[in-house]
């Protein structure tokens, strides 16, 4: 009972953070912290069922349900992608403006035309 | 610079959570059909007793496919975004601890290495990769699987790049054998997901008699495919 709801305060923050973070930096770490609180969550549920790793092997009636297992894992895989994507992206735009931040930077781009 | 968000925010932020709220604690049962299916038919369908294996190299691996363009895409945009930042590096000036430092004419291209560093890397690189290799082979068989045992290899490589004890054009060498691995390990899953459309008329369609084969074939190529990307 108490996990979903630590889970759904780290999604609120990091939803906070992506929406009113000046910061580029920053909201890509929030988009990740929000990709890890979805994944927690739907592993926690998951995970609701039984105890026991999803293995053939094991009795039936105490494992845990796959299928978020597998969801989750392409989860995260995508989550890398983006992250990763994303922070290069940052990174460059913080070489060619100096900044994070988004006002900064929309000001630099307005100057450049 | 304010230190506290304005109220307007935290009201946005608080009709989010009212929002979640419901979505979060949910006290609906979990349904258990899936699993039950599952665990009954998942060996007996695709070969692999790990049955998320099961599922994302068995019943959704046109998905998995999918997911390793998405991989690979992103992979390269990232790559040429990080290729056109200029070299800068070099005019940062970082102190140099003097106590584990290496020898003077190594210094100058490895700032911060450290004997420590090279040492421990070193030791440990080639353990890392034994165990990332072991976790994509079993991965039919114990937790893990291709991506997850990558991931173990990439760090493993990772470890060896910062104790690399050669200069930087070697690692330049080497960074384009792994790109070369990744390409081909992409192409070799594309293969072998198009192999068995001539043998059953089905893509990716477990074509053997012993269906642990084409899982580990699988996973392996996932392996490959995975692990130069983090570098």
């Amino acid at each position: 009972m108490i996990s979903p709801l630590l889970l759904l305060i780290l999604f609120i923050i990091s939803l906070h953070a992506l929406i009113f973070n000046p910061s580029l930096m920053k909201k890509v770490f929030a988009l990740n912290i929000l990709n890890s609180a979805i994944v927690l969550l739907f592993i926690t549920q998951g995970a609701s069922l039984g105890s026991r790793a999803p293995f053939t092997t094991e009795s039936p009636e105490q494992m845990v349900d796959p299928v978020v297992q597998a969801l989750m894992l392409t989860a995260i895989v995508i989550g890398v992608c983006v992250t990763s994507f994303s922070l290069a992206l940052v990174v460059h735009l913080h070489s060619r403006y100096g900044s994070f931040d988004y006002r900064h930077i929309r000001k630099g781009i307005a100057n450049d035309r | 610079m304010k230190r506290w968000s304005n109220p307007a925010q935290i009201l946005v932020s608080f009709i989010f959570l009212l929002l979640f709220l419901p979505l979060f604690l949910s006290q609906e049962p979990w349904p258990t059909a899936a699993r039950d299916i599952l665990a009954e038919e998942a060996e007996k369908q695709t070969g692999a007793e790990n049955i998320v294996s099961a599922m994302y190299l068995g019943y959704r691996a046109f998905d998995t496919l999918g997911e390793t363009i998405v991989l690979l895409i992103a992979l390269s945009g990232t790559m040429s975004v990080v290729s056109l930042l200029k070299r800068n590096s070099e005019d940062v000036r970082t102190p140099v601890s003097l106590d584990f430092s290496l020898e003077e004419e190594k210094r100058a291209h490895h700032r911060l290495r450290t004997h420590l560093l090279e040492v421990v890397t070193g030791k440990i690189g080639p353990i890392i990769l034994l165990f990332g290799f072991y976790v994509v082979m079993h991965g039919h068989l114990s937790p893990g699987g291709g991506f997850q045992g990558g991931a173990i290899i990439a760090s493993g490589i990772i470890f060896f790049v910062l104790g690399n004890p050669h200069r930087r054009e070697e690692s330049e060498i080497q960074r384009t054998t792994l790109h070369l691995i990744e390409s081909s390990a992409f192409l070799l899953f594309l293969l072998a997901a198009l192999v068995p459309l001539f043998m059953t008329g089905e893509v990716l369609a477990n074509p053997f008699e012993a269906k642990e084969i084409y899982i580990i074939a699988l996973n392996t190529f996932i392996g490959l495919k995975v692990e130069p990307g983090s570098h």
